[in-house]
């Protein structure tokens, strides 16, 4: 077959129209719940002043503990939350968004479009993205007007890439999430050990170093580790991207080898649903 | 090529829910019941195709077979020549599927929003959809509702709807899984309409239409194929299905004379065949309705009313009656 440029550009345009269309329509979906709607705005103002009395709980005292990220906490810990938020998302919004289609019923319809299957459940996602980002930029932004967070000397440009690579290593746990939900519906052995163990371990709240040793080296197991220090040294400290290497090299590689097996695992347990006749079941 | 549809042998088992104690005293073993067994039927391009059997017959599993939505075990599928195990997205690219199940829409979106959204996932640009949308509202006679809240459709509505959506990549083959269900009959006459006016004699595409209702399959359908429990019991035109399923023809025999007398004389003409009589204390002033089953080439109609003459019984009447629908379908899945 023949492509022209132009029939290439058109097919461009038709796919990146994709990801739009999902946004579209789950902002549309969304919107129409007003109350809840609102709530979730209400709800980000809210967590912000939490992090902030309990920032002054440790008062404006260097901890050592948290002298590399440069000692004030609650800076440190809106970063732990913001990156949370994105780990949250990206484990429970692909399974999520796979059993809300089975419940609805929406699922073969979307299936047998000319849409292919790692598209699907990329895009389904991108609005739980999208919000969670602009929790995260709310986070941020009250941090630094309202609370005073300093992050005048933040690599904003080394911290961007440290989301994207975070985002997508997340997300090949997220889209090995959905795979068991495609298959058992229900009770999803890889969100709770990941969710756990990353709270726990990954130094969301405190930094990794509070932990014993041998604790430590289970956390340096988690791709949350590598992403909050990352982006705790690129945001706080300003840490250039040539220093940033050691949290940014375990990231890739996670990223690299995770998220072509995801969906390779994705792809097997719809083949494997359309063989028991269960794709639609819940 | 004028194959669109072709199944042979095509077997298809599901694996059964489990419960604890079986799974504990036997982890490995499944318990699969059996839901198509050996299909064979062939879909010849624009033809109207009915599918047709009670619920549980297997029908919408064949269909969701030809959509790549379930994978056969055993057996060929193809759809336009390509195979569903290995060829699903060329497929997909053909077939319009009408899910008859409306959960299947974003219910709170409009009508046009979910058609934009679907039209988007099928490769539309956002000319070629608008234009589509446009033509496909106003054929299904949504175009004043096109911005309503789904939730907010009739169920009339949302079955035109779903038609305006398998149609909207302009499929060579049009899937209808019970389109009609749930619908009040006006509304099932005005999509009957819609979909003999429009999509057969107008666009002459080959429609799936997949039913448990006899007539709605005769007044649609050029062929039929009629499933029960997962097996083709019988596959043709209304016509043929009639004549091979019965074997026989019916006769309606209204006769003056004494009941036992005729029913004796008619007994001695076609020993070993059906015949329906009244009850014996039945009077009628215009006569008694027997109805016989006639074998053929083994029993003739003039025979018999020469009998009854030859035994002074007046015929007031004889005529060929054709088997009702509900009986056929009654006969085959019964």
């Amino acid at each position: 077959m023949r492509y022209s440029a132009g029939s290439l550009a058109e097919d461009w345009l038709t796919g990146a129209r994709k990801p739009l269309a999902f946004l579209a329509k789950d902002f549309v979906n969304a919107a129409s719940y007003k109350l809840a709607f609102v709530s979730q705005i209400f709800g980000i103002f809210f967590s912000v002043i939490t992090f902030f009395f309990m920032s002054r709980l440790f008062g404006s005292a260097v901890l050592p503990y948290l002298e590399p990220y440069g000692g004030n906490y609650f800076s440190f810990v809106l970063v732990g939350i913001a990156l949370a938020s994105y780990l949250q998302v990206s484990l429970n919004s692909f399974s999520a968004n796979i059993r809300d289609a089975q419940i609805l019923g929406t699922l073969e319809a979307v299936l047998v479009t000319q849409t292919e299957i790692p598209t699907i459940i990329l895009c389904a996602s991108l609005y739980s993205f999208a919000m969670t980002s602009v929790r995260v930029l709310a986070f941020l932004l009250f941090g630094v007007f309202v609370f005073g967070m300093d992050i005048g000397g933040a690599n904003l440009g080394g911290a961007a890439a440290i989301l994207l690579i975070t985002i997508i290593a997340f997300s090949s746990l997220g889209i090995l999430s959905a795979s068991f939900v495609m298959v058992w519906k229900l009770g999803n052995p890889l969100n709770w050990i990941f969710g756990n163990l990353s709270w726990v371990l990954g130094g969301v709240l405190y930094p990794v170093t509070v932990l014993p040793d041998w604790l430590q080296q289970v956390a340096y197991l988690l791709p949350i580790t590598y992403a909050l220090d990352g982006m705790r040294l690129a945001l706080l400290k300003g840490y250039p991207l040539s220093r940033l290497w050691p949290s940014v090299l375990p990231l890739l590689a996670f990223a690299g080898l995770m998220l072509p097996a995801s969906v390779w695992v994705f792809q097997r347990a719809v083949r494997k649903a359309k063989r028991d006749g269960t794709l639609t079941h819940y | 090529m004028s194959l669109a549809l072709e199944a042979a042998g095509l077997t298809k088992r599901f694996p059964q829910g489990r419960r604890f104690r079986d799974l504990l005293l036997h982890p490995l073993a499944k318990r699969l019941v059996t839901v198509l067994e050996d299909v064979s039927l062939e879909v010849h391009r624009g033809e109207v195709f009915g599918l047709l059997g009670p619920n549980g017959a297997g029908k919408t599993t064949l269909i969701k077979i030809f959509c790549t939505l379930v994978l056969p075990d055993a057996g060929v599928a193809r759809v336009n020549g390509l195979d569903v195990r290995a060829q699903g997205k060329a497929i997909r690219r053909t077939i319009g599927y009408v899910i008859g199940d409306e959960r299947s829409f974003y219910w709170r979106l409009t009508g046009r929003q979910n058609l934009r959204f679907f039209a988007t996932l099928n490769n539309l640009s956002r000319l070629e959809a608008d234009e589509r949308i446009g033509e496909l509202l106003r054929l299904t006679g949504l175009e004043a509702h096109a911005d309503r809240m789904f939730k907010d459709y009739s169920t009339g509505m949302r079955q035109r709807l779903a038609v305006a959506r398998g149609l909207l990549k302009e499929p060579d083959i049009l899937f209808l899984d019970e389109p009609t269900k749930s619908l009040d009959p006006i509304a099932s006459q005005d999509l009957r309409r819609f979909i003999r006016e429009r999509l057969v004699e107008g666009d002459r595409r080959t429609v799936v239409l997949c039913t448990n209702n006899m007539r709605e399959a005769a007044d649609l359908c050029r062929r039929v194929a009629v499933l029960h429990g997962g097996r083709v019991r019988a596959c043709g035109t209304l016509e043929e299905i009639q004549q091979t399923l019965a074997g026989r023809e019916r006769y309606c025999l209204r006769l003056h004379g004494p009941h036992e007398r005729s029913l004796g004389v008619l007994r001695g003409a076609l020993p070993g065949d059906e015949i329906d009589a009244p009850p014996p204390d039945t009077a009628s002033h215009d006569g008694l309705l027997f109805r016989v089953h006639l074998s053929p080439g083994r029993s003739d109609i003039s025979h018999v009313v020469e009998a009854l003459v030859r035994g002074n019984i007046r015929v007031q009447g004889c005529w060929r009656e054709e088997i009702p629908l509900d009986e056929i379908f009654r006969r085959l899945v019964g």
